[in-house]
């Protein structure tokens, strides 16, 4: 059985997607994270050219991210608030994001610009989520911080308000900081964003863990629609058909992994996540260092 | 589900001697629809031709695309794709059939004077920037790339040529026009070949129109971008929530 990707201009083998889309959603759902990261570099492992695999991702994920956000809003696990100050950094960021793309890509660089955020951003939180799992295990003995505890430039910043379902006082500047640079990588990365965000909200804005998917689901739903919007009217990137059976697989997927979550030790979890993450950065570079079979191949059929 | 097309080739078939033996052909021009989400349309050849130790070659050659290649060159150690060759006017599909091996039917020479085959299939002029490789290797490759891809098709001794009544020979071929074809005119070009010495030409043309679903979607977002994607995230988003709908009814139950 065939399936024509209208936009990739490629047939597919749409069980071998939708089984993809199952795997990543497991680990979507076991993790936390919307699983963009992990689905973009396989799409073009699997010979989806980079452009169209980064919009057409961000296209899986407004239905994914929406559909996870309806759980947690039902455990009352959504900052509403807080989502919408990272959103309102997040829209200026994918601008940005967009333009930055689209510059590069008239010049030929853009699949050097994604393998590049890929390899830096993957390593480093991948590292960090190691060391700090490994912290909380006590491997490197230092004592556990408390957990209300700010920086003190944080806490010294203006335009203070109130965010009830996190608990917190501080002000507006750092999450619209965070949502700006999430902004940015989403258009480029054709990521959510959960990755970075999760760690910045836990790390830097110290906010309680049990709101902490649920918000970063939230703001993920208006960014990455946003992000397709941008990407469709400005590049013709998404398609639509590779968007919708990687949610198909990615629901079904997902629901697998929350499941497993329950049963699973949270650190533990933490390391297989981290290893999981550098282990995507360093494939992602060995295409950056290894020869090509071939130095000469096909970048695009459709969009000149 | 396979739609068969049957395009007639009339021929009439001079029996006098003297005359060299020709092809007339039909100038209508046939639509075909691609349905989506099947293996294609399969395209019958059909005609006559005059019989005897004839050799019969047919060429397919679709509707022109834009190709961009890029050119990976070793930078401090990296592999970054700098080099670029865009072309504007490669066939998106071509076909060459013939009723025994090509090698057997006639010489290279010939083939080229005729600028029949792959390697003589003009490609266009591809505007080439940051790399002094020459549009030669980049041809060599697109066409490579095409073959492997089965854009491009080589299909000798897929010409069957059975003897008629009278003096003349039935020809008959099949092809199948997958169903991501381009729209638009397909030339089909029909050599005749006697003792390795090319003698008759014809052609005529199928104009493909592509209907259904694929199609759609391609042109809606080329043509309205801005509905194309707010179009995207409405029908992304509404599968997200029918099936967290459709998961917490089944949790419930």
């Amino acid at each position: 059985m065939e399936f024509y990707l209208p936009i990739a201009e490629m047939s597919i083998n749409p069980i071998g997607f939708l089984i993809l889309g199952i795997i990543v959603g497991t680990l979507s759902g076991t993790f936390g994270v919307g699983g963009g990261f992990l689905m973009t570099p396989l799409l073009i492992f699997l010979g989806i050219p980079p452009a169209i695999a980064v919009a057409s991702e961000a296209n899986h994920i407004v239905g994914s991210s929406l559909s996870g956000t309806i759980g947690h809003l039902r455990r009352k696990a959504v900052d509403i608030r807080m989502g919408n100050v990272l959103l309102a950094g997040g829209i200026l960021g994918s601008f940005l994001g967009i333009y930055i793309f689209n510059s590069l890509k008239q010049v030929g660089l853009v699949d050097l610009l994604i393998t590049a955020s890929y390899f830096l951003f993957l390593t480093a939180i991948g590292i960090f989520m190691l060391y700090e799992s490994l912290d909380s295990l006590g491997y490197f003995g230092h004592k556990k911080r408390s957990k209300y505890y700010h920086h003190s430039w944080i806490m010294g910043l203006p335009l203070k308000i109130r965010f009830r379902r996190s608990g917190l006082y501080i002000s507006l500047i750092p999450p619209y900081i965070i949502g700006f640079v999430v902004g940015v990588l989403s258009s480029i990365m054709g990521v959510g964003g959960g990755f970075i965000i999760i760690p910045a909200m836990i790390y830097i804005l110290r906010m309680p863990t049990n709101v902490v998917v649920g918000t970063s689901l939230y703001q993920i739903i208006f960014i990455t629609s946003f992000v397709t919007i941008l990407h469709a009217s400005t590049n013709q990137s998404v398609d639509i058909i590779l968007a919708l059976i990687l949610l198909l697989g990615g629901a079904i997927g997902a629901q697998i992994g929350v499941r497993l979550s329950g049963k699973l030790n949270g650190a533990w979890l933490r390391i297989a996540l981290s290893i999981l993450v550098l282990a995507v950065g360093l494939i992602m570079a060995s295409e950056l260092i290894i020869k090509p079979d071939n130095v000469i191949k096909i970048i695009s059929g459709s969009n000149l | 589900m396979i739609k068969k097309l049957l395009i007639p080739i009339f021929s009439i078939f001079i029996l006098m001697g003297q005359m060299p033996p020709n092809i007339i052909i039909d100038e209508n021009e046939k639509d075909i629809r691609i349905k989506p989400n099947i293996a294609g349309t399969e395209v019958v050849l059909y005609g006559a031709m005059p019989s005897g130790k004839k050799d019969i070659i047919i060429e397919v050659v679709g509707p022109a695309r834009n190709i961009s290649l890029e050119e990976k060159r070793s930078i401090y150690g990296f592999w970054l794709g700098l080099g670029r060759a865009d072309y504007f006017q490669v066939p998106s599909y071509y076909n060459i059939m013939s009723s025994r091996k090509l090698s057997e039917i006639a010489s290279q020479s010939v083939f080229d004077k005729l600028r029949l085959g792959v390697i003589n299939l003009p490609l266009g002029n591809a505007k080439i920037s940051n790399t002094k490789t020459s549009q030669n290797i980049f041809n060599k490759n697109l066409k490579k790339y095409m073959l492997d891809k089965g854009q491009f098709k080589i299909g000798e001794n897929e010409i069957s040529v059975k003897s008629g009544p009278g003096k003349v020979g039935i020809f008959s071929t099949e092809f199948l026009l997958p169903s991501n074809s381009y729209q638009g005119k397909y030339f089909v070009r029909y050599f005749i070949f006697q003792n390795g010495e090319f003698i008759s030409y014809a052609e005529n043309k199928i104009d493909l129109k592509q209907a259904g679903f694929s199609r759609a979607i391609w042109l809606t977002a080329k043509n309205f971008p801005l509905l194309y994607g707010i179009l995207a995230v409405i029908l992304s988003g509404s599968l997200g929530w029918l099936i967290s709908t459709i998961f917490r009814r089944l949790k419930i139950s």
